[in-house]
């Protein structure tokens, strides 16, 4: 399986730490992170990215705006987005499957699980 | 015998006859006597018309002796001239003339002359008409003063109505008029005695009134008699033709009676009625009777005539007496009647006023009472009209509750807030107890967040007449649960960024790939990488709860097979009992059930785990499913899960507390296990959020059966 290459967009430093070293450590994906929505849509317009890490609760623009934003743009409207969200309710859950965003991942989560999380959403094949 | 045929005994000129015989002078000594005695005045005259003899009544007539008379011209005392030329064709003579007395009286008397009585000697009989006159105008006087007492008595009966009176009036005058000796009226009583009710007597004579007589007196068969309508006139009671039992006559002697006259006094005891074929049946009332105690006295006719007459006429005034009696009687029991009517209607208005005094007060403590309460309470009428409002409309609104009674509540409430209300308004008014939450804009301009219950009012033919309609202000507590949610949403958040971080940075810490730790390095990296995730599973049990509670969460209930669910379940927690060496037997089953599938899995996770935690290891947890019926309805049917364990037991007194949060059986045992303490307060709001009830049962040392219900799905 080629490497992949992930965007995660988080306010929180942190949390793009864990999940850039979970994924490497994991898989040897690729992981670009960006801080904010604009300087995620920004990444994903300039980088070739497999699949997006929105997180769903950002000051200014939230992960929603962006997932908005990205569908407007030719270049990224195909990345396939995954929700990062602290809300865990199924209705929840209902209303991000009905904007059309490809998953949710729950927070709080363990950032070597993640590979294996996105591959079954994205229906990917993961090497062992 | 007429004097006209007598030869006339003292004539002393005899011309036809010159020897008197022997017997003539017989005749004569019989006949001077009774000639004398008779009560007409008898003259002889000659031819001439002169007066050879009279007898007494003739000189009583002519008011002189016989000495003056005899002898003389009978012309002399009279006027006109009697002519006495004999005439062949007329024996005699009769006509009236004026007899001249001394002193000038006049005396009117009818003649009759009879001629030749013997030859040459004519008869004249006198009778005096003057003391024959004022005889007839005494008894016509008589004749008048009956009928003006028999009218006056009749007019007195008449008239009064008072029997007593009557009576009384009726003896009297009938004393006074028939001048006899003792009038009375006997009453004859029911038993057969009787007694003199009213009595008008002489002084010289005993009185009877009021004594009461014994029925042997009058007895039964006499009272027959006189209801038949007998009178008894007797001239002389001691006389054997009276007819009287010599008891009686010794009876009646105590009271000077010599002679008596009765007549009944009866009563009709069947008024006359159109439709009653009854012939009126007399009865005996009583008896006027008149007594003569100075003698023997002969009753005239016309005095039974006036008797029965007035008795018929005390007939009358008795029947009179008795439907005024009657007819007083009616009016004491309509006026007692009327005065018992007055009197309860009295004390009906009396209790009224009470009533009413004591509703004003009831009322007035009520105002105050809701006037006093910061709750709104008002009366809605079918219309949807404000009846009755309290005080703290007022406050609120600020509008007077007089001001809103009467208006509809769109009209004090605005369009938009009545659209809200409108549904709950509705359902009140079908009937139904009506609860609900509001948001409401006061004077002012700020919203109110209320709680609003209403209650129908039923008459008593079950039909809505309105509502009584309760508004509390929940602003307060609205604002705390708003503000508690807010908060459980910031520390989701919060705390659910920082908790990835921290569990992240941990396991890859734990790979070891970023350099070998000491093992006690390694030991302190588990525990707070232990930590970590327990945190987590808090942070996670502490939101569910809490949105379940709170009802934000609804349960997304769908139709799902329970086989599939329980196998969810199981894989889950494969890892778990793997680790722990337990065995899971799950026997699913194909049965629909209707429920929210991530709920029930969670229940099923949670209860599967809590039963690996306390399993001993190889030890056994099965997970079993069956439909049975429902305990309080054998004829419905219930879908029954069932986990159980073989570890060490719940103690009975402990197996409800368990599904309280953060009780733990041991609490140092809980520490060992990881748990929250909130698993089971969890699956208890889960299962209750599906209509099923969950429960526990435990043998201490052999193991707990954890069991909860869901309803089935009606195919």
């Amino acid at each position: 399986m080629e490497v992949k290459r992930v965007l995660i967009i988080d306010d929180e430093e942190s949390i793009q730490t864990v999940v850039r070293f979970g994924i490497s450590m994991a898989a040897g994906w690729d992981v670009l992170t960006a801080s904010s929505g604009p300087q995620g849509i920004d990444t994903a317009q300039s980088e070739l990215i497999d699949v997006i890490l929105l997180d769903v609760m950002m000051p200014e623009m939230d992960g929603i705006a962006t997932f908005h934003a990205l569908k407007t743009y030719p270049k990224t409207e195909e990345i396939p987005v995954i929700f990062l969200t602290a809300k865990a309710q199924t209705s929840e859950k209902n209303h991000f499957n009905d904007l059309g965003v490809s998953g949710v991942i729950t927070k709080p989560f363990n950032s070597l699980d993640l590979p294996s999380q996105i591959s079954k959403i994205l229906h990917w094949e993961l090497q062992s | 015998m007429t004097l006209a045929q007598l030869p006339y005994p003292s004539l002393q000129i005899q011309k036809n006859s010159s020897t008197p015989s022997r017997q003539q002078s017989t005749k004569k000594q019989l006949l001077q006597p009774m000639l004398e005695k008779a009560g007409d005045a008898i003259a002889v005259l000659d031819p001439s018309g002169n007066l050879l003899e009279v007898n007494a009544a003739a000189c009583h007539l002519f008011g002189r002796s016989r000495r003056t008379l005899v002898n003389k011209s009978l012309s002399t005392f009279i006027k006109p001239a009697l002519d006495i030329t004999f005439d062949v064709n007329q024996a005699s003579l009769n006509g009236q003339l004026t007899v001249v007395c001394p002193k000038g009286i006049e005396r009117h008397v009818e003649y009759t002359l009879t001629h030749n009585v013997y030859p040459q000697v004519h008869l004249v009989i006198f009778r005096d008409l003057t003391q024959r006159q004022a005889q007839a105008e005494e008894a016509l006087r008589w004749q008048r003063q009956r009928v003006e007492l028999f009218s006056e008595v009749t007019l007195k009966i008449r008239q009064s109505l008072q029997l007593k009176e009557i009576l009384r009036a009726t003896v009297t005058e009938v004393q006074r008029i028939l001048r006899t000796d003792r009038v009375l009226i006997y009453q004859v009583l029911a038993d057969g005695t009787g007694k003199p009710i009213s009595e008008s007597v002489l002084p010289a004579y005993p009185a009877i009134l009021g004594m009461e007589f014994p029925e042997e007196v009058f007895p039964k068969d006499y009272q027959t008699l006189y209801a038949q309508g007998r009178v008894r006139a007797i001239a002389d009671v001691h006389s054997p033709n009276a007819g009287l039992a010599d008891c009686l006559v010794e009876f009646v002697k105590q009271f000077d009676i010599q002679s008596k006259l009765i007549v009944p006094i009866l009563q009709n005891l069947n008024p006359p009625q159109p439709l009653s074929q009854d012939s009126p049946q007399n009865q005996l009332w009583g008896l006027l009777i008149a007594h003569q105690c100075s003698g023997p006295r002969t009753w005239a006719d016309f005095e039974l005539e006036l008797m029965q007459q007035l008795a018929d006429q005390i007939s009358i005034a008795i029947a009179q007496a008795q439907l005024l009696e009657t007819l007083e009687e009616r009016v004491a029991a309509r006026t007692a009647q009327l005065q018992q009517m007055n009197d309860s209607l009295q004390q009906e208005i009396n209790d009224r006023m009470q009533a009413e005094a004591a509703l004003r007060q009831s009322e007035e403590q009520l105002r105050l009472i809701t006037n006093a309460l910061p709750v709104l309470i008002a009366y809605v009428d079918h219309q949807q009209k404000y009846r009755f409002n309290n005080k703290a409309y007022e406050d609120w609104l600020n509008q007077r509750p007089t001001d809103i009674q009467g208006s509809h509540i769109q009209q004090v409430w605005g369009e938009a807030c009545y659209l809200r209300m409108q549904p709950s308004v509705e359902a009140a008014l079908n009937g139904a107890v009506v609860t609900y939450e509001n948001e409401v804009m006061v004077h002012d301009g700020s919203t109110r967040s209320v709680n609003v219950t209403y209650i129908p009012h039923l008459d008593e033919q079950q039909t809505v007449q309105g509502f009584f309609a309760l508004t509390s202000d929940i602003s307060d507590r609205k604002a705390i649960e708003r503000m508690k949610d807010e908060f459980i949403a910031v520390v989701s958040h919060e705390l659910r960024t920082p908790l990835t971080s921290m569990h992240s940075a941990l396991k890859i810490l734990a790979t070891g790939r970023l350099g070998t730790l000491s093992v006690d390095g390694q030991q302190m990296l588990e525990i707070a990488d232990d930590n970590t995730e327990r945190l987590v599973r808090l942070v996670n049990n502490v939101l569910d709860l809490q949105r379940i509670e709170s009802g934000e969460v609804t349960m997304d209930k769908q139709a799902h097979n329970a086989a599939d669910l329980m196998i969810q379940a199981m894989e889950a927690m494969q890892p778990m009992a793997g680790q722990q060496g337990v065995t899971i037997s799950a026997y699913p089953k194909d049965i629909l059930i209707w429920a929210d599938a991530d709920y029930i899995v969670q229940t099923l996770t949670n209860l599967l785990s809590n039963a690996i935690k306390f399993s001993l290891t190889d030890g056994v947890v099965t997970l079993t499913i069956e439909v049975r019926p429902t305990p309080e309805d054998k004829t419905k049917e219930e879908v029954l899960f069932q986990v159980c364990d073989q570890g060490q037991g719940i103690p009975a007194d402990r197996l409800e507390n368990i599904f309280q949060r953060f009780y733990q059986v041991d609490s140092s045992d809980s520490r060992k296990k990881g748990g929250t303490g909130l698993g089971l307060a969890i699956c208890r709001k889960i299962i209750e959020q599906h209509e099923g009830t969950i429960w526990a049962q435990s043998t201490l040392g052999a193991g707990s059966i954890f069991s909860f219900t869901l309803p089935t799905l009606k195919r």
